[in-house]
Parts: C-alpha cells; sequence; structure tokens
C-alpha cells in the first residue's frame, strides 16, 4: 500500500519533469529561431537596400559587435562562403540543424536558415545549440538528483511506514486472535503516543471489557442460577420419591417416577454448571498428582467396549506403555468419557473409533478420534463453548456442556485442545510435559 | 440402627430424620458441632451422619475427635459441592463415606444401611446370595453350581452387590467403588456394564438375579 503510493508519487514526479523539460527546451529553440529569424530579415532587407557589399558590411559589423552570439555566413552560387566567420558548408534553403566548425571546440551542431538571394547567393544564419543543450543538461541533472531523492525518500519512507502499520495491525490481529481462540482476558497494547493506532486499541480494550463483563455476568448468573436452583429441585425431587414410594405400582406410580429421573437430568445439568464453574475457579491444581494416560485410557477403552459393541461401532485403543501426565485423575477422566461419549452419539451405528495416549514431542497426549461424517473447520473450536450445540446435533440428546467441560478441565490443566478433520473428527489433548520425573518411580506403584 | 444427625439446615434435618425413621432406624437430630461430639461420646450410635458446616464445632472436627476416641461407630460426612478437598479431608478426618449435598433420599438411605451392614472384617473370601456364590481367590462364580465367565468390571460389580446383598446399591456407589469415579460420568456405564452381567447370570432362562430399582440402584435377594 505505501509502496503503490510512493510510487505513484514517483511516476507524478517523472512526469512533471519530462513536462518541465519539454516547456524549456522548446521554449529556448523558439526563442532562438525566433532570434535567427529576425537577424535573416534584418540581413535579407540590407541586401535589397544596400546590395551585395552592405550585407557584407552588415555581417562584420554584427560579427565585429561581440553582443552577438549567431554566426553567419554568405555563399556565391558555386557554394564558397566569401563572407561571415561560420564556418560550415552551404546547406540547403530553410531551416535545418547544421555541423560547424568551431575554432575552439571543433565541429559543433546549430540551428540554421539559410535564404536563397538574387544572383544566386544565399546567406546563412546559424545559433549554436550548446547553451540550449548545457540548459537541459542542467536541468536534467536536477531533476535527476531531485528524483533519486524523492525515490530514496519514498522507498524509506514506505517501507519504515509500513513496517509500522504492519507492526501495529500485527499486534491486534495477533490479539484479536487469541481472544478468538477463548483468552478473553487479552487486551491490545496502547503505547504512551496516543496516535491514532493508541486509540484504536483503547476503545477495542473498552469494547473487550464490555464483552468481557457481559460474558462474566452470563456464567455467573447461570452458575447462580443452578447453585440456587438445586437445593429446592433436590428437595422436590425428594418429595415425590416419597411419594412414588407411598403410591402402589401401577400407571400413577410410573409417573411419578418418570418426574423424578427428569429432576435428575435437571440436577445433572446443574451439576455441570458447578462443575465447569469450580474448575474454572482454578483451585484444582492443589490436588494434583501424576496420572498414567495410557492406563486411564486402556481402563476407559475397557469400560467402553460393551457400549460401543451394543451400537455396532468398533472401538480400538492405543495406549501402550505409560505415559505420565500431572493432573487429576478423574477430571481427565471426565473429559475423556466426554469426548468417547460425543464421539457416540454424533456418528452412525458402525463408525470405528480410536481412543489412545502416547508420549508426544511437544508433551503427552491423549486423542478420541472417530471416523464418522465429522464436522466443519469453523465449529471445531465453537463447540468447545458453553451451551453450544451444532444444528446437525439439536436431535440428538445432550445439553451442550459436555464439551465445554472438557474445555474448562483441560484449561485447569493447561492443556491444549486440537482438533483436526481427517477422517470424521479427532480431538487430542495434549499436556504439558510432566515435570515430576523424581516422582517416576513412585508414580508407577501408585498408579500400577 | 442408632443414627445421630448433626445438621443445621432444619429442612434438610427434618426430611432425612423422617426418611430414615420410616425405615425403621432410630434418629437424633442436633444442629450443633459440641452437642452432636458430645452426644457421640457419652451416648452409644451405630452411625453419625455429620454436616461440614456446622455451628459450635465443624463435621471434620467432630469426626477426627470421635476417631481420636476410638469409637467403633460409622461416620458419613455431608459436603456441599464446590468444595473439591472435602471428600479427601472428610475420609483423611475418618469418615467411612461421603454425600454431596443436596442428595437423593434413596442415596442416603442405601449409603446408611451398606455402613450399617459393613461386615466386621475384611478377611472373607466367599461372598454368597441368591443361588449365586462367589470366590474372591479363585474369582470363581458359580450361579446354581453352574460356572460362569466374568469381565472384571462385571466380577466387581456383582462383587458390590453380593456385598451388599439384599439391599439396595445405587450407580453413584458402583462409580465409586468399581470405577473409583467420585463423580458422575453422566454416561450409561454402569447400566451397560450391569445388563451384561445380567445376562450372564440370568442365561438359560433362569430368573433374573438382580433387581433394578427405579431412580434407586440394583439389588440381588439375599435368601
Amino acid at each position: 500500500m505505501a509502496f503503490a503510493v510512493s510510487l505513484a508519487f514517483s511516476l507524478a514526479m517523472l512526469l512533471l519533469g519530462a513536462a518541465v523539460y519539454y516547456a524549456s527546451h522548446s521554449a529556448l529553440s523558439r526563442q532562438m529561431d525566433t532570434s535567427i529569424q529576425e537577424a535573416q530579415t534584418g540581413l535579407v532587407s540590407e541586401f535589397h537596400t544596400d546590395g551585395l557589399a552592405g550585407l557584407e558590411e552588415a555581417i562584420r559589423q554584427r560579427e565585429g559587435s561581440g553582443r552577438d552570439t549567431l554566426g553567419y555566413a554568405l555563399f556565391d552560387a558555386k557554394g564558397h562562403r566569401f563572407a561571415g566567420h561560420l564556418n560550415a558548408t552551404m546547406p540547403h534553403v530553410g531551416w535545418a540543424t547544421i555541423s560547424f566548425l568551431d575554432p575552439v571546440e571543433g565541429p559543433d551542431p546549430a540551428r540554421a536558415l539559410t535564404t536563397r538571394l538574387a544572383g544566386g547567393y544565399r546567406l546563412l544564419v546559424a545559433g549554436d545549440l550548446e547553451p540550449v543543450e548545457q540548459i537541459d543538461v542542467t536541468i536534467l541533472s536536477i531533476f535527476a538528483v531531485a528524483f533519486a531523492g524523492v525515490l530514496l525518500i519514498g522507498i524509506v519512507g514506505a517501507l519504515a511506514f509500513g513496517g509500522y502499520l504492519r507492526r501495529r495491525l500485527a499486534r491486534i490481529e495477533e490479539t484479536a486472535g487469541a481472544i478468538v481462540a477463548g483468552d478473553l482476558s487479552r487486551r491490545m497494547v496502547v503505547g504512551p503516543r496516543e496516535d491514532e493506532f493508541d486509540r484504536v486499541a483503547a476503545s477495542l480494550n473498552l469494547m473487550l471489557d464490555r464483552i468481557a463483563s457481559l460474558v462474566a455476568n452470563l456464567r455467573q448468573v447461570t452458575t447462580d442460577l443452578a447453585h440456587d436452583l438445586r437445593t429446592p429441585l433436590a428437595r422436590l425431587r425428594n418429595q415425590l420419591e416419597t411419594l412414588g414410594n407411598q403410591t402402589r405400582p401401577g400407571p400413577a406410580r410410573a409417573t411419578v417416577e418418570d418426574a423424578v429421573e427428569r429432576a435428575d437430568e435437571v440436577l445433572k445439568l446443574f451439576e455441570a454448571i458447578l462443575r465447569i464453574s469450580e474448575l474454572e475457579q482454578g483451585s484444582l491444581r492443589s490436588r494434583f498428582a501424576p496420572v498414567d494416560l495410557c492406563k486411564l485410557i486402556r481402563e476407559l477403552g475397557e469400560t467402553h467396549a460393551p457400549l460401543a459393541e451394543d451400537t455396532g461401532r468398533s472401538l480400538t485403543i492405543e495406549a501402550e506403555g505409560q505415559c505420565i501426565v500431572y493432573g487429576d485423575r478423574e477430571f481427565i477422566a471426565q473429559a475423556l468419557i466426554n469426548l468417547i461419549e460425543n464421539a457416540f452419539r454424533h456418528t452412525p451405528e458402525g463408525t470405528p473409533i480410536l481412543i489412545g495416549a502416547s508420549e508426544s514431542f511437544q508433551g503427552p497426549c491423549a486423542f478420541v478420534q472417530d471416523y464418522g461424517p465429522g464436522i466443519a473447520k469453523h465449529d471445531r473450536q465453537r463447540v468447545f463453548e458453553r451451551f453450544v450445540r451444532l444444528e446437525a446435533a439439536r436431535s440428538s440428546p445432550g445439553h451442550g456442556l459436555g464439551l465445554s467441560l472438557v474445555r474448562a478441565i483441560a484449561d485447569a490443566h493447561d492443556a491444549e485442545i486440537m482438533t483436526s478433520g481427517t477422517g470424521g473428527l479427532g480431538v487430542f489433548l495434549r499436556f504439558p510435559p510432566c515435570q515430576c520425573s523424581g516422582q517416576l518411580d513412585r508414580t508407577a506403584k501408585n498408579v500400577a | 440402627m442408632r443414627i445421630l444427625i448433626a445438621e443445621d439446615d432444619v429442612e434438610t434435618a427434618g426430611f432425612v430424620r423422617d426418611g430414615l425413621g420410616d425405615l425403621g432406624h432410630d434418629v437424633i437430630v442436633t444442629g450443633d458441632g459440641s452437642d452432636a461430639l458430645n452426644a457421640a461420646l457419652t451416648d452409644s450410635f451405630d452411625l453419625l451422619i455429620l454436616d461440614r458446616m456446622l455451628p459450635g464445632l465443624d463435621g471434620l472436627s467432630v469426626a477426627r475427635r470421635v476417631r481420636e476416641a476410638d469409637l467403633s461407630v460409622s461416620v458419613l460426612m455431608l459436603t456441599a459441592l464446590g468444595q473439591i478437598e472435602d471428600r479427601v479431608e472428610g475420609l483423611d478426618a475418618g469418615a467411612d463415606d461421603y454425600l454431596v449435598k443436596p442428595f437423593a433420599f434413596s442415596e442416603l438411605a442405601a449409603r446408611v444401611n451398606a455402613l450399617g451392614r459393613r461386615p466386621p472384617s475384611q478377611t472373607i473370601t466367599k461372598l454368597r446370595a441368591g443361588g449365586i456364590e462367589m470366590d474372591l481367590l479363585t474369582r470363581a462364580v458359580r450361579r446354581d453350581g453352574k460356572s460362569i465367565q466374568l469381565q472384571p468390571r462385571e466380577f466387581q460389580l456383582l462383587e458390590e452387590l453380593l456385598r451388599h446383598a439384599g439391599e439396595f446399591v445405587t450407580r453413584m456407589m458402583l462409580l465409586e467403588r468399581v470405577w473409583d469415579f467420585h463423580f458422575d460420568p453422566q454416561t450409561k456405564i454402569v447400566e451397560t456394564h450391569m445388563s451384561r452381567l445380567r445376562a450372564k447370570l440370568n442365561e438359560c432362562g433362569l430368573p433374573d438375579a438382580i433387581e433394578t430399582e427405579r431412580g434407586v440402584g440394583y439389588r440381588i435377594r439375599a435368601e
């Protein structure tokens, strides 16, 4: 952008230079032509009044005056110069550019006008083109220097300004990316200069503060609601249960039992909400201990094998050996169960599902990969937000909290959630490398 | 059973007292921690149900002091969700079981029964109920003399049911004891494994060995 502007500016400069050069060159040429014409006219009228001798005398006078910059030559019919000092061969009649022999500089180009006189004589009046050329050269060199200067300023300016723009925009872009990825606490950098960028950054930050507080409010309201409604709902549930126990088996009792199950579902939803908020408050770390991801995956694989079998899906487990992370076993299990359940829920019957854990280059990693229809790329991070249920999944059961719980658990463990679209949907939980190598021996015993 | 409930929330205390009373237990309620400790030390109870947050003396301290006094009484802690540390602390303080509030009464009743029927020693090697025999050492299972092959989880499920034969065992109890999950993963893993176990036990058209009570849990008949 900055380069385009300086390029356009340089082009304009170039056009301006060309115009100045052309205008001054043609003005000077015209001026020379006019003085040649005037001298010619004067000399011709001299010839008409005083004859050849008068003309020769006039030429001598002009050449002798010292002020005259023009050169003169008078040729006889045979083409021999017999008057005037201009050392040139006889040109044709009319305007021409001739070459004459300068006594000092040697051959030199000149602008010449030749007139045929009575008696076969020809009068040549010429102006040396050198002054014009010198002025041309001067203009051109001044312009070249100016152009080079402008070009240099343009390029350096474009580089510096463009770089500055890019740097500022890259910082805004990077922050925006982090916020999109879920870190609502990130803010734009506001510099001390208070330039346009700083002002934009400051107002973006105000906007982000507002959004963050709305999101926090929303979460708080959800959490408070879940918290406050749990106790009365549990009481209602217990009263229903008591009623059920007092009712004789039959349709009335079945209805009451249905109602108890409905209440249990709502209680579970509230529990999930409270669990997420518990995780987000971050008090979990104090009870972290080494956990063997491979062993956990094997246990979960064994636990879910009958579920897979019942629905015609094949569940393959890839978790050889040991793979230690520092975390909470039950929460990690919860996250993995939710991912496995999700794979079961959103793939057609008969879909192969692969779960596993391994020590990757950047840290221990657990994954759940299905070979179902997958989900669109732009939805893949979105599904980890609270209550987000993709349109296609609306018809299947679930409250839209399962994957946001996965995200809250991953965040609490500083683990990264990565998704891939190869096959169907693959979700990877990559944990930070375990800093507990000293505890490994003890760990191996604990988790064995 | 003689049960002491230390709970300062009158409504919860009342509903627990009424419910357990209906089940034939002898229930005494107090709303203060120091009173609860005094009663536990001077009177004789089979079970203490202690809320964690109590005026006077908190539930954890009551449990600790009861254990220090070497009383052979079971302790069930009631905790509020949101305090992740509570379960560990409660068990460290000497509680035998814990329950997160608010709870379903059937869950409490099942746990109270389980605590009341705690076997005197863990050294038993054979469990037997309803025509089913389980050898914990050889891991052999028979129904009416016929051998049955079980997967490890199915074996553990059956073991829990047999240990509490005649009583209901809840889903949450099975999750805790078989899977070591102290949370509800909100999946059908218990149901799925239970139906496998049931299918294996009931092969050849035998009557159903496991009774399911909706919203409560599973039970194996004791006779």
